[in-house]
């Protein structure tokens, strides 16, 4: 409308002549840059939806036709029965169980552990409170080979391998520094003068914290079990080193199991690997706003 | 109120201590923690290194055996290279990719939303799921991927499976997952405050002076944050590599990373303490890179001068 309007009433005079063609040139290049700019993103989006799309396609393929050539795009027959016949196979449901056994015991303990340790780091004022701070943040960048080894001795001494305790007791004690230091950053935004006039009527710091502080950091605490559910739902490294006995096999390490075994049915691995991102993919439709404001707070407020 | 002045120093003195003793009790499951999860074991790691041990019995001092051992390991020098190889080339791409991408977002695009879930969900798929899915797109023969080259007619390579291309395919994942960097740009590139870039414009700044002295300058810190982050991550880079190569290091040894070969000696080998001395040698790799990075940083990195 802006560019069309001016060219009208211009027309009239002559001396602005060159005006209206400097105009549509402009909008010209405009329009240009905006389809340079869609395209590049078109043709980046394609790229980054194929490889889903195509595990979701053959997921719902007949064997044979995952490996019919030329590529078959849109499968017909459209095959359901990939699905329960992976399901009855191996042991899927054990494993989504386990799976979910491990998310919430870890999120409680991330939960409690973190929002206390985030509190001393960011509502209290301490000599030191800062450098011990920065030590905590140092251990985000200490490779996890370098404590493997004699963790993997004591938990053995423990005889806790095997099992899922490796795994959820470190959470107790403030092991997921990301999620402490999300809520830190979370608490650091709260007016001390909450704290202060709370404790001027007589409350307890401990009051402070848990009926004050935690029920304003609800959103913070909605990311960081958000992220912790993820963060297991993905775990590998974790269950591959400490859960040996199939049966407690998490979905990650069950999933690698049909690989393995399974090589030649690519529909079924595909239907496998749908299985274990659709729950993840929804999940994150579902909380996006959570999501994107969780990776803001801890990617740009450092 | 003339005494306010004497009485003031102990209610403060007070509060101090009062304020550091809880503060101290608030952190303490992560002191705990701290000391038993990181403190003790990295020591522990660091004996070890200077052993012979099993796991069973005690270990048995050696000296630095082990490090002379990896001097003349000639699979470990492979997999330091492998290891340098993702590294130098995942992270600058992924770093500039993801960069390029946030600042095409954030050039006022029309469903900029839909753009940023996009590129976002590949980085939420679970890594063995996106490492199934990659080993199924680049199979050799019946893979989309070489399916579509040879619509071109292009003889696409044997992606995992070949040694020259194995390490590149891995970089293709890696750079799969660039969402999450992404998406933490955009959010820095849109806390840039509205007027410098109009002060910008004012001062005659073309769009290529605007990226360079505003946009860059304003975003370095976050920059860095993320560049160490995924460095240190590569480094260790492991995971995929473990699920999708079996056996792991195959083919010939091009994907022998420096984690895979640290956990078959650890866990394969139960070359504990061959492996402990890895382990120290990545944490001083990974403590150069960083004060390195911190170091050069100055010259790169603005900070803001006011104090949050």
């Amino acid at each position: 409308m802006q560019i069309v309007s001016p060219q009208v009433t211009s027309a009239k005079g002559a001396p602005s002549q060159r005006q209206p063609a400097l105009r549509s040139r402009r909008a010209l290049r405009r329009l240009g840059a905006s389809l340079g700019k869609h395209s590049v993103l078109i043709v980046v989006s394609a790229m980054f939806a194929l490889p889903l799309v195509w595990m979701v396609g053959t997921s719902f393929k007949t064997a044979q036709q995952a490996l019919t050539l030329p590529v078959v795009w849109w499968p017909h027959p459209f095959l359901w029965s990939n699905y329960p016949d992976l399901f009855a196979a191996l042991p899927y449901f054990r494993f989504f169980w386990n799976t979910f056994l491990y998310a919430a015991i870890t999120i409680v303990g991330v939960c409690i552990s973190s929002s206390l340790t985030a509190y001393g780091f960011s509502r209290l004022r301490w000599p030191g409170r800062d450098a011990v701070f920065y030590v905590m943040l140092m251990t985000l960048i200490l490779p996890f080979v370098c404590t493997l080894i004699p963790l993997f001795v004591m938990y053995k001494r423990f005889g806790w391998i095997g099992g899922y305790l490796p795994l959820e007791v470190p959470t107790f004690f403030g092991s997921s520094v990301f999620s402490t230091f999300l809520l830190r950053q979370f608490f650091m935004t709260i007016p001390q003068s909450l704290s202060e006039a709370a404790r001027i009527d007589g409350a307890s710091e401990f009051y402070i914290y848990r009926r004050i502080i935690l029920p304003l950091a609800k959103p913070a605490m909605a990311t960081v079990i958000l992220f912790q559910f993820i963060y297991c739902w993905n775990d590998y490294l974790g269950p591959l080193v400490y859960i040996s006995n199939q049966n407690s096999y998490p979905l990650s390490l069950g999933l690698a199991l049909i690989l393995g075994d399974y090589t030649t049915n690519w529909a079924w691995v595909m239907a496998g690997a749908t299985a274990a991102t659709a729950p993840i993919v929804i999940l994150f439709f579902l909380t996006q706003r959570t999501f994107i404001q969780g990776i803001a707070l801890t990617g740009t407020k450092g | 109120m003339a005494s306010t002045a004497v009485h003031k120093v102990t209610p403060t003195r007070l509060i101090r201590w009062r304020q550091t003793r809880l503060g101290l009790l608030f952190i303490s499951p992560w002191v705990i923690g701290f000391c038993v999860f990181y403190l003790y074991p990295f020591f522990a790691t660091l004996y070890y290194s200077f052993t012979t041990f099993t796991g069973i019995g005690n270990p048995v001092f050696k000296g630095l055996a082990n490090y002379s051992g990896l001097l003349h390991d000639a699979t470990f020098r492979t997999a330091l290279f492998n290891t340098f190889y993702y590294t130098i080339i995942e992270v600058p791409f992924s770093t500039a990719a993801a960069l390029g991408l946030a600042l095409l977002l954030n050039m006022n695009v029309r469903g900029q939303a839909v753009y940023r879930t996009l590129f976002y969900i590949p980085s939420i798929v679970p890594v063995v799921a996106s490492s199934l899915i990659f080993v199924w797109i680049f199979q050799p023969s019946f893979g989309i991927v070489n399916s579509l080259l040879s619509d071109v007619h292009i003889n696409g390579p044997a992606w995992f499976f070949s040694i020259p291309w194995s390490k590149p395919t891995f970089i293709l994942l890696g750079l799969w997952g660039l969402g999450q960097p992404m998406v933490i740009y955009l959010a820095a590139l849109q806390g840039v405050p509205k007027e410098m870039y109009e002060v910008a414009l004012l001062e005659g700044a073309g769009p290529w002076q605007r990226l360079r002295k505003v946009t860059i300058p304003m975003i370095s810190p976050i920059i860095l944050f993320n560049v160490i982050l995924s460095l240190v991550l590569s480094i260790q880079y492991f995971t995929q590599a473990q699920v999708i190569e079996s056996p792991s290091g195959s083919p010939g040894s091009s994907t022998m990373f420096y984690v895979t070969y640290y956990y078959q000696q650890a866990f394969t080998d139960l070359h504990l303490g061959y492996a402990s001395a890895m382990a120290f040698l990545l944490f001083i790799l990974v403590l150069i890179i960083t004060v390195v990075l911190l170091k050069t940083s100055r010259r790169w990195v603005y900070y803001e001068n006011e104090q949050r």
